[in-house]
Formats: C-alpha cells, sequence, structure tokens
C-alpha cells in the first residue's frame, strides 16, 4: 500500500526549510522532509525540537525563513491569500494550544470549522454529535468551552480538526492531557479518519505509547534537525526512508 | 442558497451582539437623512415655485401716451430686437381701466369719481421661457425702459429678488446638510462597524486559521453597512412624510404655501436618497473593514 503511494509526488514536500524566530532563535535549520498521500506520520522529539513550528509552516500559520514547502505540488510561498484559505479548509489543525473560543460552546467551536466551507446545518449537526461520540465527549454539547478540562478542549479541539474530514491532518500533541483509554478514543479516531478518507495524518507527539506498536513512520526532530527516520516495528520501511534523499 | 442563509446568519448575529450601538447608529443615519431630505424637499419645492413663477411673469410697460393702432408693430418689433418675446399686449387707457373694473367687480364704486382716464396705457410684455435669469430680465426692462416714450417698467423686481437669494441660501444649506450627512454616516458606520469587528476579532482570527474566505468574514459587515443606510434613510423619509402631512394638513387653507403647493418627492428622488445612504453606508463599513480586518 504505502509503496505504491510514495511512487506518486508527496502531498508535503519540504526542501531545506530553515525558520528562524526574531531575533535569532533557530527554530528548525534546513529540513527536508516529504509526507505521501494517505500516510500517517509521527513527528517526537525533545520539547523545543521545532515540531509545532513545522506543522505551523504546513498550514501557513508561519513563513519559512529559508526554503521551499510544496503542498500538493503548490509551492505555499506563490499561493495568494485566497488560495491559502481555500487550501485551509481542507487542512485540519489540532493546534497545541487549542485556539478555540471559550465564550463559546462545544458545538460552537467544532461547527465553525463546517461553517466556513458553507455546509448545510443539518450536516453540521450530523457530524457534531457524531464526533462527540466518538471523543466522549455528548454530554458536553452544549457546555461552554471555557468550563472545560484541558484533556476535554484538547479533544475538542481535535473534533474541530477532524470535522470537514480534511485531506491533511495536523495534530499537535493530540494526546498530552489524556489518559490511556481516552488516549485510545482519540487514537481510533484518526485511524478512522485515515482509512475511511483516505486523510494524511502528521502528529507532533512526546507520547511513546501512541507510536510504538504501529508501522508508521516516525521521525525524530534534535534541535531542529530531522535525526532519525524510523519506523519501530518494520524494518522495510526503513529501508526506503534510507532511500530518501537527507 | 446555503450562501445566502449563512451571510444573513451572521449578520443578524453581529448586529445582535451590538445592538445598542446599531439602534444609536440606526437613529443617527435617519436623523441625518432626515434632517438633509428637509432641506431638499423644500429646496425642490422653491426650484417649481420659481418655475411657475416664470410662467407667470410679465413686465408692465407704462406709457407716457396712448400708441397710435398702426405704431404698435413698430414698437413691438423694437421689443422684439432685443430678446425673445412670447407675447406682447397693448393697453389703452380704456382697457386699463375696464380690466380694473372688472377685477374690482361689485366694489367698482370706488372708481367712479376717477374717471376712465386716471390709469396711464401700457404695454405688457411676456419674456420667452428662454429668458430666466434675474439679471437678463433687468437687462431687459431697462432696455425697455430707454424706449422713448415710457414712464416706468414694472415687474416685481424686490419680490424676485427676495425670492431668488432665498433659494440661495435653501441651496446653500442643502450643501451643508448634505456634507453633514456624507460625514456623520460614514463615521457612525464606520465606527459601529469596527465594534463588531472588534468584539468579534478573536473569532475572527480562528475563523482564518479555518479557512474562512473573505467573502465569508466581510460580506456580513458590508451588509451591515447596507442594511444600516437601508434602514435608516427608510425611516428618515418617512418621518419627513409624516411631518409634510402634518404640514399640508395644519397650513394649507389660507396664504403662502396654497402658492407654494408643497409636493412630496417623486418615487426618482426617493430612490436616490435611498441608493445614496445605501452607498455611503457601505463606504462606512467598507473603510472599516479595510482600516481594522487584515486578511
Ligand atoms: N513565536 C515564537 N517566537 C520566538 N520563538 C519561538 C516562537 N515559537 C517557537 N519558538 C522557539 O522555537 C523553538 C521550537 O519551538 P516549537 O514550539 O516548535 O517546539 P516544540 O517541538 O513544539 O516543543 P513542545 O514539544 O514543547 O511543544 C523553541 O526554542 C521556541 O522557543
Ligand atoms: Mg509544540
Amino acid at each position: 500500500m504505502e509503496q505504491d503511494a510514495r511512487q506518486e509526488s508527496p502531498l508535503i514536500e519540504l526542501i531545506k526549510v530553515t525558520k528562524v524566530y526574531p531575533p535569532d532563535i533557530v527554530a528548525l535549520e534546513e529540513v527536508s522532509l516529504q509526507v505521501y498521500k494517505g500516510e500517517i506520520l509521527f513527528l517526537t522529539g525533545r520539547s523545543g525540537a521545532g515540531k509545532s513550528t513545522l506543522l505551523k509552516l504546513i498550514c501557513c500559520l508561519e513563513a519559512p525563513t529559508k526554503g521551499v514547502i510544496e503542498v500538493s505540488g503548490r509551492d505555499l510561498a506563490k499561493i495568494k491569500p485566497p488560495g491559502i484559505q481555500r487550501m485551509r479548509q481542507k487542512i485540519g489543525v489540532a493546534y497545541q494550544d487549542f485556539k478555540i473560543l471559550e465564550k463559546q460552546t462545544v458545538a460552537e467551536n467544532i461547527a465553525m470549522a463546517m461553517e466556513v466551507t458553507y455546509a448545510s446545518k443539518r450536516a453540521i449537526r450530523e457530524r457534531i454529535a457524531e464526533l462527540l461520540v466518538m471523543l466522549n465527549l455528548s454530554d458536553k454539547h452544549d457546555k461552554l468551552a471555557g468550563e472545560l478540562s484541558r484533556g476535554e478542549q484538547q479533544r475538542v479541539a481535535l473534533a474541530r480538526a477532524a470535522a470537514n474530514r480534511p485531506t491533511l491532518l495536523l495534530a499537535d500533541e493530540p494526546t498530552g492531557n489524556l489518559d490511556q483509554a481516552t488516549t485510545e478514543l482519540v487514537i481510533r479516531l484518526l485511524k478512522g479518519l485515515n482509512e475511511e478518507s483516505g486523510t494524511t495524518i502528521v502528529v507532533a507527539t512526546h507520547d511513546e505509547s501512541i507510536y510504538m506498536e504501529t508501522d508508521h513512520r516516525v521521525m525524530d526532530l534534535c534541535d531542529g534537525r530531522i535525526s532519525v527516520h524510523a519506523s519501530r516495528s518494520k524494518p522495510r520501511q526503513i529501508e526506503l526512508f534510507e532511500a530518501l534523499p537527507a | 442558497m446555503e450562501y445566502l442563509a449563512y451571510l444573513l446568519r451572521q449578520t443578524g448575529r453581529n448586529i445582535r451582539q451590538t445592538w445598542g450601538t446599531q439602534v444609536m447608529t440606526l437613529l443617527t443615519v435617519t436623523l441625518s437623512v432626515l434632517i438633509f431630505s428637509f432641506f431638499f424637499l423644500v429646496y425642490t419645492n422653491l426650484l417649481k415655485a420659481s418655475e411657475r413663477f416664470g410662467d407667470e411673469l410679465r413686465l408692465v410697460v407704462y406709457l407716457d401716451k396712448e400708441i397710435e393702432p398702426q405704431q404698435q408693430p413698430q414698437v413691438e418689433k423694437k421689443i422684439r430686437s432685443f430678446s425673445e418675446v412670447e407675447k406682447v399686449t397693448f393697453l389703452s387707457r380704456a382697457d386699463a381701466f375696464a380690466r380694473l373694473q372688472a377685477q374690482l367687480g361689485e366694489e367698482q364704486d370706488v372708481l367712479a369719481d376717477l374717471g376712465p382716464d386716471f390709469l396711464p396705457p401700457s404695454i405688457e410684455v411676456y419674456p420667452a421661457k428662454t429668458l430666466r435669469g434675474l439679471t437678463q430680465i433687468n437687462q431687459f426692462s431697462e432696455y425697455l425702459q430707454a424706449l422713448p416714450g415710457v414712464a416706468k417698467v414694472q415687474y416685481g423686481r424686490e419680490w424676485l429678488e427676495r425670492f431668488g437669494s432665498f433659494t440661495k441660501l435653501i441651496r446653500v444649506i442643502v450643501f451643508l446638510s448634505g456634507g453633514l450627512l456624507i460625514i456623520s454616516m460614514t463615521f457612525i458606520v464606520s465606527y459601529t462597524i469596527r465594534l463588531t469587528v472588534v468584539s468579534r476579532h478573536s473569532e475572527m482570527e480562528i475563523l482564518r486559521l479555518l479557512g474562512a474566505t473573505s467573502a465569508y468574514l466581510r460580506l456580513p459587515l458590508l451588509l451591515e453597512g447596507v442594511l444600516q443606510g437601508f434602514c435608516g434613510s427608510a425611516l428618515g423619509l418617512f418621518s419627513l412624510f409624516l411631518l409634510y402631512r402634518w404640514i399640508c394638513d395644519h397650513f394649507t387653507a389660507p396664504g403662502v404655501l396654497r402658492l407654494f403647493e408643497f409636493t412630496f418627492f417623486s418615487p426618482e428622488a426617493i430612490a436616490l436618497i435611498l441608493l445614496s445612504s445605501i452607498l455611503l453606508c457601505s463606504c462606512g463599513s467598507l473603510v472599516s473593514i479595510r482600516r481594522f480586518m487584515r486578511i
């Protein structure tokens, strides 16, 4: 499966991307990376390694200082604002700091993602109910997001990212505040999305438990550089990674 | 269809969120339109009235002595040589006396002692419609005055001059209140829209991250301005109409207003006022959108 996917052009391609925050904080240095359609990629690394920065670059929240980022073969730097907005509708992002509106209800927060695509009210209602069941938040439908626990807010952020069944989903620490059982729910949601809708998923995480037993690609960032291309269980894929340009 | 539903829902939500200010804005727009359209209405009626006076305008040339009937064509030719004239009527002493008698009707006894010769002979000159300006009429009257045998030329000059300067004054007020209208509308509307933008700032940031197009974010704000312009001006015009009806009911019977034959705006003028208010308010909201919303 994955082998087939790799023969086509990657969904995301970073070519020697450097990100320097002012004044001179180097968050990423000459990072090159490809993410293929339908793949699940785990991004690991110590705190401050640049995981969030990398995700922000892909969704155009930040611009790279140097290097080229292509999504679906298009250079992000050359896409005009309306194009960026259209692209963002197809990218679901669960931010590390959630970026949810505390004064609005859980349902309203999730609905926002679908409203910007002019989805029908009914479709929105049904999708929200479905997501809340999957994430065990059904009783929180009309609660204000600000009154939720961190772990609950985190799941709301993920639900919002998944609402449109996006082509690409970026999840920044989606399980940081969750217990084992709830982490399971989140993983199941992501896997389901990947299998049913073919969503490409990039997960930035510290949590070894969520990638240890999978055969998905894992990439380790260290001080803004890629240090290890590895898959913990399947040697077949290690070979493939080594074949990629460094 | 879904687009329209979204647009209306969002606009409604924005207005609800800042409804106190919305009401203030609506009142301001209403008041500005009321003030402006009041003076504009007075002005258009003055113009109409002056047109009517123009139709009735005539210069009366009083003569020292009667003109013999055979001389009349020559005199008329002289008059016509200065300017286009619609009609020239020659009145002998007897004609003038007869006319006065007719006008007085039953009270013609007062003329008994005066005898048929007390009124001077005269020529009545009705200038052509092209001769309109007060200065042109003045020149014409001076020309007539200079003709041999002319004692005096009369045409209600003072009255016309006063009416003319009053019309000018109203025109200035119309311009001033129009300026006020433009300023108040654009400022107040851009202020309210700014409030909406600020109150929804964090939400808009997030919507942007979620891929909201600028149409999604901006159209509701623009529609808010359009609605303010439409509702405000409609309300202003409606209040003016009520005022107009009240004036008509109370002041029609005798006197000056009857002379003016006050009329309300034509449908075209109403449409023009509505449209320009909408345009101004949209400009106000565009200003705010451009200044306070970055996307
Ligand atoms: N907006 C910013 N301005 C300045 N420096 C920043 C900014 N965002 C991140 N950094 C710096 O860039 C580096 C990488 O940050 P980043 O958030 O990408 O790390 P991370 O891998 O996501 O860490 P964590 O696991 O703690 O979330 C850090 O040194 C951080 O201090
Ligand atoms: Mg991070």
